[in-house]
């Protein structure tokens, strides 16, 4: 099991990489179509499309990532005042449902990746994008995160990891 | 069943699905998952996907990485302390001036880096014990920081800003412009309030007798005017038409990360990496609430509970003004439990129509809404502010930062209030340098 978690742990660490990587590139790439379009007066009919689509695969592609540093935000407002008791099982509750939600999008997900592969689909722009590859990134970037959410809620049950991080003594 | 009825029924499944802890992003997607199931079926799934990618599907949103990444680098350096320094030496001899320095620090690194939190802590660390030093009460201290750093959201650029400019499809540009004077306004009344309660307190806080040499005063300079220079640059680019949001903010990114790099000589690959992994984890976070609210006003309308609400107050012909206290309310309280970003995604797309509807101005309101969300970051349970403050000043209590927090948020109270009577503070500025609306 300590090897499952591990595993998962590295490949959100590749994806938190890669989603910075991603990141980075954008920056790079409007800067260069500022200079191209301020400075020589050049058209830019790709860079727009192409990093709207790159924040959206870092979006999917970094959220594992931030949940395993615990970076998306949460209210923890009720999980302070319950007793360590009733911590594990919210916890649990919590990572059940949004695992849940993980599944569906990667199903639904999934399933237009499938449809604009086999269609063909392209975006009607002038640089018509094969639509795929963004698609791609949202089964993937939910499928690691469902991994992950499956990796804490082993943590939880075996008691790896406190319920919300929180330390024992805090409750009761 | 109503819309109203199933309206309430669904804030109720949110407020639980919020407070058994989960990331707020799991919880607006899961909430409207429910509801489409509930209501059209498994079927009714097949739209998630879709609608998800839909809602991130947007050049704009490409400013709000932008602009965290530029104030993370800024962030990260001793930008911070430099510019607190700065405006030290150059302000000593003004009685108070101390903590006249740390609130003008405050706002103007909110400036650079369009985040609260960076702003408090950034300022904080140098500022607190600096006061401390000097006899200020530690309250005055943290309570001025604290407020100091929420003007991080109001004034340009800011985030909260942006997701409000998308969220409503209301010009960025002029929702920036907006905030400038607004956020000068809260600036002076915290400054005024500090020198108050400073010379209030009495003899016990000490001048700085040390005094500084005409040297001293310019040769700090260079350190700090090259950041100020990206923002009058960024500002510049966003006004003159010359750039998108998005534009000015990656352009801003790049100087800002390079300036970090030259003049503060973070150059090492761990140091960087740190910049990039902060500003990715902010980011990531935010744009997953922005496509989960998506999914969640796609739910609401699809529902027809957006349009109902709608109607529903439009029909019981409330006063405006009470209209307008009552939504302040609402918006105070979610922003005592919800980050501002969340708060907005979540209410705007209901709110918007019913106050357009009552003749107030959207982009006014959007301003208002932001101080209201200033109020949320330094008032507990979740008041992040707080915990900045806590963080780099340990040895003050959280019962003291809270004393001295206490009227800075009564001051911005009055600025709301202002704000309501003089709706011109806000909307003047934009007016005058875009021309009027539409």
């Amino acid at each position: 099991m300590d090897r499952y978690i591990r595993l998962v742990a590295q490949i959100s660490r590749l994806c938190g990489i890669t989603a910075a990587a991603m990141i980075v590139i954008s920056v790079l790439v409007v800067c260069q179509m500022v200079v191209m379009r301020y400075g020589f007066e050049a058209s830019t009919y790709w860079q727009t499309e192409f990093v709207t689509y790159l924040l959206l695969a870092a979006t999917f592609i970094g959220s594992p990532y931030v949940l395993l540093t615990k970076g998306h935000v949460n209210v923890e407002l009720v999980p302070l005042y319950l007793s360590q008791r009733g911590r594990f099982y919210l916890a649990l509750f919590a990572a059940s449902f949004a695992l849940l939600v993980c599944l569906v999008i990667v199903w639904s997900g999934g399933e237009i990746f499938v449809k604009s592969w086999q269609r063909e689909w392209h975006s009607d722009s002038v640089w018509a994008v094969r639509l795929w590859i963004p698609y791609l990134a949202m089964p993937v970037g939910f499928g690691v995160m469902a991994l992950q959410y499956v990796a804490d809620i082993l943590s939880l049950l075996t008691g790896r990891e406190m319920p919300f991080g929180m330390p024992a003594e805090g409750g009761e | 069943m109503s819309p109203i009825e199933l309206g309430g029924i669904v804030a109720l499944v949110l407020i639980l699905a919020l407070l058994s802890g989960m990331p707020v992003a799991f919880a607006l997607a899961g909430v409207a998952m429910l509801f489409m199931v509930l209501f059209n079926g498994l079927h009714g799934l097949n739209v998630v996907a879709d609608t998800l990618f839909a809602g991130l599907n947007e050049f704009a949103l490409l400013s709000i990485p932008m602009f965290i990444l530029m104030g993370a680098a800024i962030a990260s350096s001793r930008a911070g302390s430099d510019l607190y320094e700065a405006l030290e030496r150059w302000f000593h001899r003004v009685p108070g001036g101390l903590v006249l320095s740390n609130i003008g620090a405050c706002s103007i690194f909110a400036a650079l880096s369009g985040s609260s939190p960076a702003t408090c802590a950034a300022i904080g660390k140098m500022g607190i014990p600096e006061m401390q030093k000097r006899g200020y009460p530690s309250s005055l201290a943290t309570g001025a920081i604290a407020a100091g750093g929420t003007l991080g959201i109001l004034i340009p650029p800011s985030i909260t800003m942006i997701v409000y400019g998308i969220a409503t499809e209301t010009s960025i540009g002029r929702l920036f412009l907006a905030g400038i004077l607004p956020g000068l306004m809260l600036t002076g009344l915290f400054m005024a309030w500090s020198l108050y309660y400073a010379h209030r307190y009495g003899t016990a806080i000490q001048k700085n007798t040390e005094g500084y040499t005409w040297r001293e005063r310019f040769e700090i300079l260079p350190k700090i005017l090259p950041f100020l220079a990206i923002i009058v640059m960024v500002l510049w680019a966003l006004y003159g038409g010359v750039a998108t949001p998005s534009e000015a903010a990656g352009v801003g990114a790049l100087f800002s990360l390079t300036l970090v790099v030259v003049i503060y000589k973070v150059w090492r690959g761990s140091e960087l990496w740190a910049i990039l992994k902060t500003s990715t984890r902010e980011s990531v976070m935010i744009m997953l609430i922005i496509g989960a609210a998506a999914l969640f006003s796609y739910m609401m309308s699809s529902l027809y509970i957006t349009q109902g609400l709608a109607e529903w107050i439009a029909g019981m012909e409330m006063n405006k003004w009470l209209l307008l206290a009552a939504i302040n309310v609402l918006l105070l309280l979610a922003g005592l439990f919800l980050p501002p970003v969340a708060v907005i995604l979540m209410t705007t797309p209901t709110l918007l129509p019913i106050i357009i509807a009552a003749g107030f101005d959207p982009i006014w309101f959007g301003v208002m809404l932001t101080i209201n969300m200033e109020i949320g970051l330094i008032t507990p349970p979740v008041g992040l502010n707080l915990y900045v403050i806590n963080s780099i000043a340990p040895d003050v209590k959280l019962q003291t930062v809270l004393k001295g927090a206490l009227p800075f948020m009564l001051l911005m109270v009055l600025g709301i209030l202002l704000l309501t009577l003089f709706p011109g503070i806000a909307t003047w500025l934009p007016d005058y340098m875009m021309g009027p609306q539409r």
